[in-house]
């Protein structure tokens, strides 16, 4: 008799294409480590230039994973950033997914093992 | 989704593991001055006791306990400005070494947490202080209900919850149980009378036999308050020797 139940969805379909950036994901994680972060600091820990990290904070506060705090340190102006809400949850659904597949794989490459 | 999508998913959440444990023993390893800092004030606080390891052979202390345990101290109005004054100096200490660190790392910790914390307690207790004082003699062994509210009127309960403030912004499981240990001496040795006093079930279990009225353990205060500072001293240690080892930390 055959199954009719559906197959369980495969957990790629579960990345967020806005996180699963490789760069956005280094951004997101950084972050969820500190209540702040230095614009600077961020672009010396990914090794990045300046407009490439604009690039990629500014899709993450359009999609409201993170805030950009501007404010002055003495005189000098500096940019910090903080992780919203919704950018922590979004960070933990990634990093589950990604679990997922990696042990999806591990499976994989256990069963033939059993077989033979 | 190929294998090798799977494989760079691996390979992906290896370097996130490495990006967040470099992170975290950036952001937080400046957690030791803190835990050092409240460990010295515990160990100051011996010096506002009478005899803190030495045996009396009676004990009056008055309500709210001042020097921080139950017992004679040298003088309550020095007592009272030790904690009154040390405490908010060692979070305005505290909140410099934060503000300093997060300016040469670029990392920020939520310390605002732990001094809003420890000086709100510290706030109510000397609000709730107020109330009409009490003293209870040396022979009197079973506390009463007020006099077990009445004993955490002290200053070392404002520490504790500074101290689990302060595990809760450096996502310590190692200061959670600093402060939770502080938090539990203090309410026992507060909440009783004599200092150290052992319920009939705690003698009972310790081999005192049933029927037990009791008893007491002889450590005087000094005694108990290196014991509440010994596991800050030891997290500090640990701390500053793991910081010691990451470059720019």
């Amino acid at each position: 008799m055959p199954d009719d139940r559906p197959a369980p969805a495969h957990p790629a379909l579960a990345l967020d294409d806005t996180v699963h950036q490789r760069v956005r994901l280094g951004i997101l994680t950084v972050l969820s480590e500190t209540r702040e972060c230095k614009f600077a600091t961020l672009r010396d820990e990914l090794g990045l230039t300046d407009g490439n990290l604009n690039r990629h904070l500014r899709i993450l506060e359009q999609a409201e994973l993170l805030r950009v705090i501007k404010g002055y340190e003495g005189r000098r102006p500096c940019t910090w950033l903080r992780l919203t809400r919704q950018g922590r949850a979004a960070l933990r659904a990634e990093v589950a997914a990604l679990e997922q597949l990696v042990s999806r794989l591990r499976s994989a490459t256990a069963e033939p093992e059993a077989e033979s | 989704m190929s294998s090798t999508d799977e494989e760079r998913s691996a390979e992906i959440l290896t370097e996130l593991d490495r990006l967040r444990n470099r992170t975290r023993t950036r952001t937080h390893g400046g957690a030791w001055l803190p835990a050092l800092a409240i460990a010295a004030l515990l160990l100051a606080s011996i010096a506002l006791y009478q005899m803190p390891f030495g045996q009396l052979t009676a004990i009056s202390a008055d309500h709210p306990y001042w020097a921080g345990l139950p017992d004679q101290q040298r003088q309550p109005v020095l007592s009272y400005v030790f904690w009154f004054v040390g405490t908010p100096l060692l979070f305005a200490a505290t909140a410099a070494w934060y503000t300093l660190r997060a300016r040469r790392l670029g990392l920020r910790v939520s310390w605002p947490i732990f001094a809003g914390a420890g000086l709100g307690v510290l706030l109510l207790l000397a609000v709730l202080a107020a109330v009409p004082e009490s003293e209870v003699g040396s022979d009197a062994l079973a506390p009463a209900p007020d006099w077990i509210w009445q004993g955490l009127l002290t200053p070392l309960l404002p520490v504790a919850v500074a101290v689990l403030a302060l595990a809760w912004a450096e996502r310590s499981p190692g200061l959670a149980a600093a402060g939770t240990w502080i938090a539990l001496l203090t309410v026992w040795l507060c909440g009783t009378f004599p200092l150290g006093y052992l319920p009939p079930w705690a003698t009972n279990l310790l081999g005192g036999g049933s029927g037990s009225l009791g008893g007491q353990l002889s450590l005087r205060p000094g005694h108990y308050l290196v014991l509440m500072a010994l596991p800050l001293v030891v997290f500090a240690a640990v701390r500053a020797a793991r910081t010691r080892r990451v470059p720019n930390a």
